[in-house]
Formats: C-alpha cells, structure tokens, sequence
C-alpha cells in the first residue's frame, strides 16, 4: 500500500515538473527574439541599451539552466512576474479573480454529481423502459453540443428574450448590495453558467452511474439481499446505491479538471470575472506572463485534485488497497 | 486484414442502427464538405449584403455583420472544421497506433516509459495547455492541427495497447513467434492488421473531441481568422452580441447544430464500429 501510494507521489511530481518545466520552456522555444514577447508592441521603439536593460532585468542576458534555476526560485516564492497590460503582479490578479471561479465550478460540480447519481439510479432502475432509453439519447445529444454554444443559447433565451436572469457578470454592476441582497444576486448571476457546466458533464455522472448501478444490482450480493426477501427500496438504497457510488467518487475529483477547463470558455461566454476568463483576455491580448501564471494555477488545481482522487480511492474501497500491476 | 473478415465486420455493422445513422449523417456532411462551392449560394468571403440582414429569400440565413451570406458561411465551414478535425484526428491516431502496438509488443521498459508518457499527458488539462500553444504558436490552420494532435493522441494509445498485450498471446501470434518470425514480420503480418479496425473506431471517436476543441479554441479567438470554421462563425457572433438581438436564431443557433449533429454522427458511428470489432463490448449497454 505504500509502495503505490509513493509511487503515485512520484508519478504526479513528475507530472508537475513537466507541467513547470513545459511553462518555463514553450515561450523560449517559440519563434522570435524574447525581447519581442516582454517589451510588447512597443519594443521597436527603444534604443539598443534599453533592450539591454530589459533583457538584464528578466536576466535573458544569462545561460538557460540559471534561467531554469532562477524561475524555479521566483515560483517557490509565489512569484509569477507582472503582467504587461496591468503592470500588477500575476499572483495577486490570480488569487483576486480564484474565489469567482472556485464559486462557479463547485457549485457545478456539487450539482453535476447530484442529479448524475439520482438521474443514474434511477435510470438503471428502468432498464430498457422508454424512460431509460430517452434518457440515454437526451444525455448523448446534449454531450455533443459545445458548452459554450449552450452557454450563448441559454443567455439569449432565458436573459435576453425572456428578460429571467442576468445577461453577463457576477454582480450587477453599479450596486452597493450587502446582506442577504448581495447574496441573491450572485446567486442570480450564477444560475446560467452553472447550468452551461452541469450539462458539460452531467451526461458522463449519468451515464457512469447508470453503468456502475447495473454492475452492482447483477452482483452476487444484491441477488442475496433480495432472496432475503428485503425489499426493492431497502436493496437499492442500502445495498446495490453504496457500492455503486465508488466510481462517483473518482469522478467526481477527475470532474475537476474538466470543470476547470471548461470554465475558461464558460466565463468567456458569460464574461463571469474568474481566472478562466483572466486567461482568454490574457491569451488574445498576448499578456504573456498572466497567460502562464493561469495555466500554471489551473493545471496545479487539476493535478492536485487527480492526486487526492487516487489516495481517496483506496480509503473508500477496501478493494483496491492492494492493487495488482495492471489495472 | 482478409477481405472475409472485412465483410464479416461489415455484416454486424450494418445491423447496428447507430451505426447507420451514425453513417447516414457523415455521408451528409462528406457530401457538403466536397460539394461546398456548388451548394452555397454565394461565395462566404464576398460581400453580397448589407450587414446584419434578417433571413429573406436572397439570403437564407441572413447576413454578418460585414454582408457575408451567412449560409455560406456554413457551408464552407464544414470543410474547414471537418476537415481540421480529421486531419488531427488522423495524425493522433497514427501517434497513438505506433505508441500503443511498440509498448505493448515491446513490454518492459520501453512500455513503462511510454505509457507513464500517456499518464502524464491525460493528466495536464488539455484546454488550457493548448491555449497557451496556440496563443504562443499564432492562429492559423496548421498549428490547430499540432496543438490538436499533441494532445489527442495519449488516451488510443492506451487503448491500443491493451488490444495488442492480449493478441501477444493468442496462438497464431504466439506460433509466429516460436517458429522464428522477425519482430517486423510479426507487426506488420499479425499485430497492426488485427489493430487496424480498432484504430479505425478510434479515430472516428477522436474527430468528435478534435471537432469539438477546434470549436472552443475557434470560439475563443485562437483559431484561423482566415477559413473560417464553425468555431469562428460563433467567436464573431459573439463579438458582435448577437445573442443581444433577435440575431441569435440565424447566427448562432445554426452553427452549434451543424457541430452537435457531426459530432453525434462521429460518435454514433464510432461506438457502432468499436462494437463490431471489439465483441468484448457487445451487449455491455
């Protein structure tokens, strides 16, 4: 048991050092001279020894591994640069805008998991019926649309033809709401981007618990439990629903990578204040440092909640605490 | 592979009703795709309107908001984000086949290496690596196409080699390679044929992701503002608010099908044709 769990330390400290290394090596690969990236457009302007001050300053001016060793030192500090547009720290600006998106993807994610686990059981408790059918075929059309098409769709409908909710933002703007007021109105600005990210990954909660719920209610166990002579509702939600909800857990925590990822498109559409949207404006807007700090954060955030999956697992499941080599 | 067992795959598919509609709707698309310049009505990069024109009888969808003919742009937006989702779809696979079949005929080492590769790649999230590519990299189609197929390629591959670790042991391959068979014999005569198939149902899965990520980069602004695919259509939509009027129903409602109906179709057939070849799964659902 420890021997995996260290071996899943190992693999995921790989898995960062790639990520770090990846984020310190694309932009020094890419065509064009360094200079050109961090002075911005204006950088044909300055005089020869200004190009040289600012190369000294983000010390270009020396060898590539005491680069390495100088980028690895700021981060370990917290220290992400500043961004060309803003001029403020990359951190603090991440740190200003995680809180929105923390908001909005657990809360999607709370619910995706939710109505996946119902929808599933119940699903699984039809089999075959026309309910369970329509069911699957409504969950694999909505997984075909792009979610952020969903998200305009939804906007035009519900905020702009039917006048329901909020068009865009996380607040409205030019209020001073505090108390309760200030509560329902974010939680009115949360309503339409939140239901764009559940339908991004409800199908796959549903489909997986309906999966595993078939897997359990054919198992040994449950075909006891019923000879008992328990009934179907005591089976169901006492014996087969546990078991079943094991997969849940491991998707629950892999969701939040897709959640992250898909709350960069998400805010775009609804132009949500969070560190996804931070990072479109940043990507079109070429801000380099800002682009790098987002992915740096989001992709720490999914691989830490990839680790903390793999060490729940085993805790939850008795199963899986000695696991064989190939799985 | 024998041309009896193509017939026999054949066969089992054409049974598979997903499978068939899954088929119907791509030959739909593949008909749009090569027939795009005879189809549309005007060419999507003139200006043939005034700008933000309702649906009439001269333009049936409408126009943007420099007086291009909307329907047009559809059209010929198939090809671009058809066609880009294939051709990264296609380079993934061929990565993914070649990773998969050297690692799990190879064993030991060489596998360990390569498939701790393919964890490491599944694990970084992939929408946020490839926003940094293609804002470091520039918009245009080809490097879509490489940010694309860098990161696609990780989940056949596993898939791959799992098929290829159980053929390793089947007597034909087994007899192979006892009777003295060389390693490139035995790949390209017992191992990749029997993989094929599944590498076919693989990248028809893959296009749908590839379809669907194009459309998202695109979105974003970070796609090719030169051929417009469906993706761009809705950035512009977007960017000039048309969900705000009663634009929404001919801007952005009709591109957003277009993809969910290519991307069903990709999905209906790939699941239909991995059935087939994979008897494994038959029956699962």
């Amino acid at each position: 048991m420890r021997k995996f769990l260290l071996g899943k330390i190992l693999q995921y400290a790989i898995v960062m050092a790639v990520v770090v290394s990846l984020n310190f090596l694309l932009p020094r690969l890419m065509p064009g001279t360094p200079i050109e990236m961090l002075g911005g457009e204006g950088v044909w302007l300055l005089s020869q020894a200004e190009r040289d001050a600012i190369t000294a300053k983000h010390g270009l001016d020396k060898s590539l591994g005491q680069q390495y060793i100088q980028y690895l030192a700021n981060l370990f500090r917290g220290e992400l640069g500043h961004s060309y547009n803003w001029g403020q720290p990359v951190g603090q600006m991440i740190a200003k805008r995680l809180p929105w998106t923390l908001l909005l993807t657990g809360t999607a994610l709370i619910l995706s998991t939710s109505f996946g686990i119902l929808l599933g059981t119940f699903a699984s408790w039809r089999r075959g019926k026309k309910s369970d059918i329509l069911s699957i075929s409504a969950s694999m059309t909505v997984s075909s649309m792009p979610s952020f098409w969903l998200g305009m769709v939804l906007v035009a409908i519900f905020a702009v033809q039917l006048k329901l909710l909020p068009v865009f933002g996380a607040r409205s703007p030019w209020t001073d709401y505090t108390g309760f007021r200030l509560v329902l109105d974010v939680l009115e600005h949360l309503i339409l981007p939140v239901t764009s990210l559940v339908l991004l990954t409800l199908s796959g909660n549903f489909l997986l618990m309906r999966y595993s719920m078939l897997d359990v209610l054919g198992s040994d166990y449950v075909f006891m439990a019923r000879a008992k002579g328990m009934t179907e509702g005591a089976v169901v939600y006492r014996h087969a629903m546990r078991n079943a909800l094991l997969p849940m857990a491991t998707a629950f925590m892999l969701n939040v990578g897709f959640m992250f990822s898909g709350a960069i498109v998400t805010e775009t559409v609804f132009a949500y204040p969070g560190v996804g949207r931070m990072m479109y404006e940043a990507a079109l807007a070429r801000d380099y440092p800002l682009l790098q700090g987002a992915f740096l954060v989001i992709s720490i955030t999914v691989i830490g909640a990839n680790l903390l999956s793999d060490f729940l697992y085993p805790l939850l499941d008795p199963r899986v605490r000695r696991p064989s080599r190939e799985h | 592979m024998s041309t009896s067992r193509l017939r026999e795959i054949l066969k089992t598919f054409r049974r598979n009703p997903l499978g068939v509609v899954g088929v119907s709707i791509l030959c739909a698309f593949l008909f749009v795709t090569v027939f795009a310049d005879v189809i549309s009505p005007y060419d999507p990069y003139e200006r043939v309107g005034k700008p933000f024109e309702k649906p009439s009888t001269t333009h049936l969808l409408g126009t943007n908001d420099i007086g291009q003919d909307l329907l047009s742009e559809m059209i010929h937006g198939a090809r671009i984000s058809l066609g880009l989702g294939f051709v990264a779809a296609t380079i993934a696979m061929t990565i993914g086949t070649v990773v998969g079949v050297v690692a799990g005929y190879a064993g030991g080492i060489v596998d360990t290496i390569l498939m701790r590769m393919v964890d490491i790649v599944l694990v970084i999230p992939f929408l946020p690596l490839m926003i940094l590519l293609a804002a470091l990299l520039g918009p245009s189609f080809w490097n879509l196409v490489l940010v694309l197929s860098v990161i696609i390629w990780a989940r056949p591959a596993r898939v791959i080699r799992a098929q290829v670790l159980s053929l390793k042991e089947r007597g034909h391959v087994v007899a192979a390679r006892s009777t003295g068979g060389t390693v490139a014999h035995i790949l390209f005569h017992h191992v990749i044929p029997a993989v094929l198939p599944l590498s076919l149902a693989q990248l028809i899965l893959a296009t749908r992701t590839t379809i669907l990520i194009e459309a998202s980069l695109s979105f974003l602004g970070l796609g090719d503002p030169i051929s417009k695919s469906w993706g761009t259509i809705l950035y512009y939509a977007q960017a000039r608010s048309a969900f705000l009027t009663g634009a929404w129903l001919w801007w952005i409602l009709p591109p957003g099908l277009l993809i969910s109906a290519a991307v069903l179709g990709f999905a209906f057939t790939g699941y239909a044709l991995e059935e087939t070849v994979n008897p494994r799964l038959r029956g699962r659902r």
